[in-house]
């Protein structure tokens, strides 16, 4: 008998590694997340987030991604301003419909996390790094972009903010 | 004749109350979009007392400096001061959890005029042009 417990317990770490595997790390975004930028005047928020969220703390390598918001859901919290800042002047929404992040990698940092990847906006891809965090499946970050790294409206560097604060938070569920 | 003024403001702001409650309500059915967050039933009759009361006390004092001449001013003003005020609710920045921000100022832009009309459409009842001069 005592000869079939080792064997008995490697099936057992065999059958619990294999449920491992099957468990999905792929989040679901849930519809209440924030997308806010602050830049004095102006400041609103981003909706239409979508996109893949593969984020597995303990398997970083394999973590990814792949997200995207709708420049025309933009909201400033101003009539006129939304219409201004869908134009050609500042995010040419019809032009340049979507914002789009895709990590490259994710580490560790002392405060949480870093994400490293691409930020397409405006026709404009840049490496950026996101630190964030990742508490009771919700994502929390902060990060500074400036317009003016995506050309947007150049041509007035100082028509309004040019260095703007993001904050993210996104609940996810699986 | 302070008494009279007063009265008459108090008059207008109730009747521009009612007509921005009511158009409040038709916007909200024609638009469905909900500003009572900013512009409800309490805020609007606030709105109303404020603009009507700092009107009487604007245009006793016109009346009593500049007899009849004091109406006229007062109504340039008045009318002046209101379609300034177009820029509020054109340029007002509303909380981020209200939908469709650019359709704020189809509902509050009329409502300006409202304590205005209301006074104008009142004044016949509480002339006191005949006791000024």
């Amino acid at each position: 008998m005592k000869k079939l417990v080792f064997p008995f317990a490697a099936i057992v770490l065999i059958v619990a590694s294999a449920f491992t595997l099957i468990k999905s790390q792929d989040w679901k975004i849930s519809d209440n997340y924030s997308i806010k930028f602050d830049g004095g005047d102006p400041s609103g928020e981003f909706k239409g987030l979508k996109g893949t969220v593969n984020f597995d703390p303990d398997d970083l390598a394999s973590s990814r991604f792949d997200v995207s918001i709708d420049v025309a859901t933009i909201n400033t919290g101003n009539g006129m301003k939304n219409t201004h800042a869908k134009s050609a002047m500042w995010f040419d929404a019809e032009k340049y419909p979507t914002i789009k992040f895709t990590s490259a990698s994710i580490t560790k940092s002392d405060a949480g996390y870093e994400a490293k990847g691409i930020l397409d906006m405006h026709g404009v891809q840049k490496e950026i790094t996101i630190p964030f965090t990742f508490n009771n499946n919700v994502f929390t970050g902060s990060f500074q972009i400036n317009r003016l790294d995506y050309n947007i409206n150049t041509a007035e560097p100082k028509h309004g903010a040019a260095d703007f604060k993001v904050d993210l938070s996104v609940p996810v569920s699986q | 004749m302070f008494k009279k003024i007063f009265f008459h403001g108090l008059v207008a702001s109730v009747l521009a109350s009612i007509a921005a409650i009511i158009y409040n309500h038709i916007y909200f059915f024609a638009t469905e979009a909900d500003f009572s967050k900013v512009l409800n039933p309490a805020s609007i009759i606030a709105l109303n007392v404020i603009i009507c009361l700092l009107a009487v006390f604007i245009y006793w004092p016109l009346l009593t400096w500049l007899k009849r001449k004091g109406e006229i001013v007062f109504n340039f003003m008045f009318s002046i001061i209101s379609f300034a005020c177009v820029i509020i609710p054109i340029s007002i920045t509303l909380p981020l959890d209200i939908q469709f921000p650019e359709l704020f100022p189809g509902l509050a832009v009329p409502m300006v005029f409202f304590p205005a009309i209301a006074w104008y459409t009142i004044k016949p009842l509480f002339t006191l042009t005949q006791q000024v001069t």
